[in-house]
């Protein structure tokens, strides 16, 4: 029986394979535009750069994964998108700098940190990884190679933030990282937080060890297990390093050895009082020094100190702000703001060993280079790694796009721009950390935003100027609980309702001037996660961050606005149906599908298809369950499926369901973006330009473009523009080998934005989407065999376009410009006649759009409008420009001809002039070629060849009124209509003007070619003639 | 019985996919465009197509001579500019921006341009010729996983081939190519494979970052003139 149910197995196994699968190269040329922004940029972990060229860096991120630059910043480019975006540390091998080492999981452990999986290598400079391994580690805080032998390699591993685990420590390899073995293991509680080695003797090593545990309302960095090491037999024994260092506990110790004179060592220690220890003796004895706040702020958080390659007196401390000394760490002076701010909280530093002048620096708002030493700094605005909690969209043509980002703020900025969308087009609108921003459906001058622990703003998008409109405590209640990332959310299915939570849950129809409190507490209330005054350990630390027992993600019926879910950090999931009367808690019965309890619920999504459906995922990663919960109830929560997938990866955040395909749904996780065609049976990563491992915090749809946009932690907003074929794609459609889609009409235009304007000068710049909705068609594989084109026809069956295809797998797009084809203009001359690449604007009407595969052919209708709305533009108007526009496109195809014939006669007489024997024939052909050349420099610019010499003949004439009348959406003028009937004039006298040399020469020259045997005679006419 | 037997299929397949050396996928790929005995007869490759850029049409001819020269012109309105390789010497000469003379390659370029006047493509007898491969395992080419194999070449250049599983034919290279100091990368990705009458199978499309290479003639072991690699 078990052999024959094995049998069947493998029997439907095969079945399955021999389907199309759907996944994400089903979405083919959908493909996501990364909007960015690199205005503010996001955190920066590690950078690390080539000693040997001093131009090549690696900039590891938080959430955004390690991006290159070759130039020395100018530009960078992402290297590592199939893998985890979460970086703690790299390292380059100084002797061979395309050996590169990533170690994933960053070590900055607030609240929103991200976890790791492995240690990567790259032998080849970033183009191609592999995992080593130390997945289990989820931080690795720093990588460092011994600079003699660059086998031996250093792995500092904090460890696991939220549990216990034996997977911590510090980690040695021997053979340049195929296998580790853990030299330094303190406890289960305590990993390693820094290491370092003598660069003169390099079996010298120190490391730190760092006991630091979070939990979801509180965090303790500081304990038994924290302490400071030395070993000099390249670490098979450590001894403690105690001498003149504070009275343990110590929490976590970030140090440096000087490089050029190891013997000198700083650290800064954080204990009872924490503060800044210089050794001159190796570590054997210590000294305090007074330092500035800044030197010792926030130890958990700011565990960088760097010295100077060359310079042991020069110590970098960067902190929340930036410190520098010049006396061995004696007294530090602050960066100053010169030249621009530099964004607070700092994590990486690179100098460049070879000009200790520049340096390198990584902020939680971006990088930043320093050519004197530390003092001022420039931003690098070209790394889109903000790291967006939520996304928001309004309805403007183009739509805008807000959100909030980590230590960022709040902003807005367009889904598309004339040249676009670049840096400065974004807008901030709010300080502080920034969440939830929404704009006001009814109201486009107005918009709220939000800074951690619920400080609600409404702000005027006109002047940025804000009200403060935070519910505030009533008699009676108790002390409000905001969460950091408090949910502030529109209504769905009135659009006039604006909620946000506490632990109770408001609701304002006025813009937040007036709340009403519409649900008792819906937490747990549990007292014990309440006591965040005792958070940080040795320093204390209570920004909001660890707040607990809060509403954290709210969500109205599309359907019902009287339907109202809300779901909290510690477990609960409620609603009501009567507009807040009475509540429901529902989280005993997911728990029954095996959703543990206390669990976030992070996001909420009633079906907009059926009222008793909803979808909610749940987070368990603060527990130390990385699990990814997604559930669905389909009778108002009472029982729950909880749905899972092979594929999925990641604690869940977001769970979006289409507005339009039921069944097509999305899931945003720690590590990916996930989708399903079949209401959630099976499910595929999403890549199509998205990294496969993204953070995932939001997706939004657009209800008018179709455009799926997503909120990354660490890569910023990416849309993928127009998701329409996909909710039309079937399983069955998808079974077939090509699929034409349907076109919708296209109102004819030249786009949505003119060429106008300058080049960018710099920064991040995200391309638009198709301003003129593309043809789409589907391949169930990609064609490598046998042509794919597009041919289009008009009304009256005549071929106007032929563009040549998209091949691949999944959903093609072919621009069509709407245009004919542009003229043949006079060839030749010395400059391209940019006519040539310009055509007429087709008229409205049915056109036929035939897509041809190989040998089949599918055809489809294509509807042209006119867009009878524009008053500038009318059809009438149309019509006049069309007339003119392809008066002028004969005007050239005719003056071509007349070219053609000139170099079809000059190249003949070139080729016999010094063949021909009879002088007066050859003396014939000189003056018969001049009179040509004098012909043929009437027609085009035949001299001047450069740039800067505007010369002006016939087709660089027609080429003026050409182009402007062809590329404009209006009428041609009256003078543009009547200079193109002189020019009919001017064209016609050319062709005159060809026909009377051709006249007085030709006759007698081919004559006389034909005599000496140069030229055969005409076809059909005898030999001997 | 049955079950076993499947089951020794299964794993016996799951070994050839993952037990596949740059060798096998190479010899696969050449026997999948003709064979290399078909290939090794080609001794001048003459092929003639359009570049549409937006809307224009600019032609393009590429000729290689095995082992004497490769040429490429490119003609557009009439203005036709051109770059040439021979053993002792290579040319570049491009009008459309305002270049009047053709400009010499510097000894670098022209001794890492060698390798292009192998009229029978780089992978056949690669070992021989001085090229090394190497797999670097499989990645994605537009929603079909493929072989990413690294070729370096005997002249220095190096390209990194996508070779799909299925077919064995190349749907992408990557070619760093310098310029002004700097490293470029270049992607052409492969289509519309087409058997020619000498029994060997090019691509007759070639997609490039700004626009695709149709060639509509190719024509092998034609006459081409060493006087065709003259500037």
């Amino acid at each position: 029986m078990k052999s024959f149910i094995s049998s069947l197995l493998i029997f439907f196994t095969c079945v399955s394979y021999s389907q199309t699968t759907i996944n994400s190269s089903t979405f083919g040329m959908m493909e996501a535009r990364w909007l960015g922004p690199g205005t503010m940029s996001g955190r920066i972990t590690a950078i690390e750069g080539v000693a040997q060229d001093g131009k090549t860096l690696y900039v590891g991120t938080a959430g955004g994964g390690i991006w290159k630059s070759t130039n020395a910043g100018a530009s960078f480019k992402p290297i590592f998108d199939k893998y985890c975006q979460s970086i703690g540390a790299i390292a380059i091998d100084p002797q061979n700098p395309k050996v590169i080492y990533a170690g994933t999981g960053e070590s900055n452990m607030r609240n929103t940190v991200s976890i790791g999986d492995g240690l990567y290598k790259s032998n080849d400079a970033g183009d191609n990884w592999v995992k080593l391994g130390l997945e289990k580690t989820e931080h690795i805080a720093k990588i460092v190679i011994n600079p003699v032998n660059t086998n031996i390699i250093y792995v500092a591993a904090p460890g696991p933030l939220w549990n216990s685990s034996k997977e911590r420590g510090l980690y040695k390899s021997t053979d340049s990282g195929k296998t580790f073995e853990k030299i330094l293991f303190v406890s289960e509680d305590a990993g390693c937080a820094d290491v370092s080695v003598d660069p003169n003797h390099p079996d010298t090593v120190y490391a730190s060890s760092w006991e630091f545990r979070r939990k979801p309302y509180s965090f303790n960095s500081g304990g038994n297990g924290s302490g400071f090491w030395k070993s000099t037999d390249g670490g098979k024994t450590w001894k403690e390093i105690k001498n003149g260092l504070p009275v343990k506990p110590f929490g976590r110790i970030a140090f440096a050895v000087a490089p050029s004179a190891p013997q000198n060592v700083v650290a800064v220690v954080e204990a009872a009082e924490t503060g800044l220890y210089i050794s001159a003796d190796g570590g054997e004895n210590w000294k305090k020094q007074s330092a500035t706040f800044n030197v010792v702020s926030r130890p958990f958080y700011f565990a960088t100190i760097v010295i100077d390659p060359k310079d042991p007196k020069r110590v970098y401390r960067p902190a929340l702000s930036f410190s520098y000394s010049n006396d061995g760490g004696y007294s530090f002076a602050d960066a100053t703001n010169d030249g621009g701010w530099v964004h607070s909280d700092h994590h990486a530093l690179w100098i460049n060993p070879n000009n200790t002048n520049q340096l390198y620096l990584g902020t939680d708002g971006g990088v930043y280079i320093s050519l004197d030493r530390g003092a001022t700094w420039n931003f690098v605005p070209c790394l889109p790694v903000g790291q967006f909690y939520h996304v928001a969209l309004d309805d403007r043509k183009p739509y805008n796009i807000y959100g909030g980002l980590q230590d960022n703020g709040s902003w807005t900025g367009p889904s598309a721009a004339a040249g676009g969308v670049t840096n400065g087009m974004w807008k901030a609108i709010n300080g502080g950390d920034g969440f939830w921003v929404q704009p006001d459906p009814n109201d486009i001058y107005t918009a709220y935003a939000e800074s951690q622990g619920g400080n609600i703003n409404r702000i005027n998008l006109v002047n940025n100027k804000a009200v403060v409109i935070k519910p505030q405590q009533a008699p009676g209640e108790e002390k409000l609980r905001w969460n950091w990332n408090t949910p502030l959310v529109f209504g769905a299915a009135n659009k006039k309702n604006l909620y946000a939570g506490s632990q109770y849950l408001y609701k304002s129809t006025d813009q937040g001037r007036n709340w009403l409190r519409i649900a008792p507490d819906l937490t747990t209330n549990d007292k014990k996660k309440q006591e965040q005054e005792n958070s940080g350990g040795l320093s204390a630390d209570n920004t909001s961050a660890e707040n607990h027992c809060t509403i954290f993600t709210i969500a109205e019926s599309p359907l019902d606005e009287k339907m109202i879910w809300a779901g909290t950090d510690d477990g609960n999931l409620q609603y009501t149906a009567d507009g807040g009367k009475t509540w429901v808690n529902v989280s005993a019965n997911y728990a029954r599908a095996g959703i543990p309890a206390q669990t976030w619920v992070s996001s909420i999504e009633p079906s907009r298809f059926d009222k008793k459906r909803v979808y909610a995922t749940f987070d368990n990663h603060m527990y130390g369950d990385h699990k990814t919960y997604l559930g669905r109830s389909d009778d108002m929560g009472k029982t729950w499926t909880l749905i899972s997938s092979a594929e999925f990866t990641g604690f869940a955040h977001k769970i979006k369901e289409d507005l339009v395909n039921k069944d097509l749904l999305f899931l945003g996780t720690e590590m990916g973006l996930f989708a399903t065609l079949d209401g959630g049976r099976n499910w595929f990563r999403m890549k199509n330009k998205i990294p496969e491992y993204a953070l995932v915090r939001d997706i939004q749809i657009h209800p008018r473009t179709h455009d799926l946009v997503i909120a990354t932690h660490g890569r910023g907003i990416l849309i993928v523009d127009d998701i329409s074929p996909i909710r039309r794609l079937t399983k069955e459609m998808a079974e077939k080998n090509v699929v034409l889609f349907p076109n919708e009409p296209i109102t004819l235009t030249t786009g949505q934005f003119g060429n106008g304007g300058f080049p960018v000068t710099g920064g991040w710049v995200a391309p638009n989407p198709p301003s003129i909705s593309p043809i789409k068609y589907y391949l169930k594989e990609r064609a490598s065999m046998g042509e794919v084109k597009v041919d289009i026809y008009d009304p009256e069956g005549r071929l106007v376009q032929s563009i040549p295809g998209g091949k691949r797998k999944g959903v093609n797009m072919v621009e069509w410009n709407l245009c004919m084809k542009p003229p043949k203009v006079a060839s030749g001359g010395t400059k391209i006649d940019f006519s040539g690449f310009l055509a007429p604007m087709v008229l409205p009407g049915e056109y036929t759009v035939k897509l041809k595969v190989g040998d089949s052919v599918y055809t489809s209708r294509l509807k042209l409008v006119h867009d009878a709305a524009d008053k500038n533009f009318t059809l009438e108007d149309r019509k006049k420009q069309y007339k003119t526009a392809t008066d002028l496109y004969k005007l050239h195809e005719q003056l071509a001809d007349v070219v053609d014939t000139i170099n079809a006669r000059q190249k003949l007489i070139k080729e016999n002039l010094t063949k021909v024997q009879d002088s007066v024939l050859k003396k014939k052909m000189e003056q018969y070629h001049d009179e040509l050349e004098k012909l043929r420099g009437e027609c085009l610019a035949t001299k001047q060849k450069s740039v800067f010499a505007d010369e002006k003949k016939l087709r660089e004439e027609i080429t003026e009124v050409y182009g402007g009348v062809t590329g404009q959406e209006a009428a041609p003028s009256n003078l543009q209509v009547q200079r193109t009937t002189v020019l009919q004039q001017e064209v016609k006298k050319k062709e005159e003007a060809q026909k009377q040399v051709l006249k007085k020469y030709d006759g007698e020259v081919m004559t006389g070619l034909r005599k000496e045997g140069l030229v055969k005679p005409p076809p059909g006419e005898k030999k001997g003639f | 019985m049955k079950r076993i037997l499947f089951a020794f299929l299964f794993i016996a397949a799951a070994t050839a996919v993952f037990g596949q050396t740059a060798d096998e996928i190479i010899n696969k790929h050449i026997e999948a465009i003709g064979g290399a005995e078909a290939w090794k007869k080609v001794n001048s490759v003459k092929m003639e197509g359009t570049i549409q850029v937006q809307g224009a049409e600019l032609a393009v001819t590429i000729t290689v001579l095995n082992g004497k020269g490769a040429r490429q012109d490119l003609s557009i309105m009439g203005m036709t500019g051109y770059q040439i390789v021979t053993p002792a010497e290579g040319w570049n000469y491009m009008p459309f921006q305002g270049q009047t003379t053709p400009e010499a390659m510097t000894a670098e370029d022209l001794a890492e341009s060698q390798d292009d006047l192998d009229a029978q493509g780089n992978l056949i007898d690669y070992a021989a010729k001085g090229h090394t491969v190497e797999l670097l395992g499989k990645d994605d080419v537009e929603g079909t996983e493929c072989y990413k194999l690294k070729i370096t070449k005997k002249g220095g250049k190096s390209e990194t081939i996508y070779v799909d599983p299925k077919s064995h034919l190349i749907l992408r290279s990557v070619e760093i190519r310098k310029a002004n100091g700097q490293e470029i990368e270049v992607a052409t990705n492969y289509s519309n494979y087409e058997k020619l009458p000498e029994g060997i199978i090019v691509p007759k499309s070639m997609t490039l970052p700004f626009g695709e290479l149709i060639l509509s003639k190719i024509t092998i072991n034609g006459d081409v003139d060493e006087t065709a690699f003259k500037k």
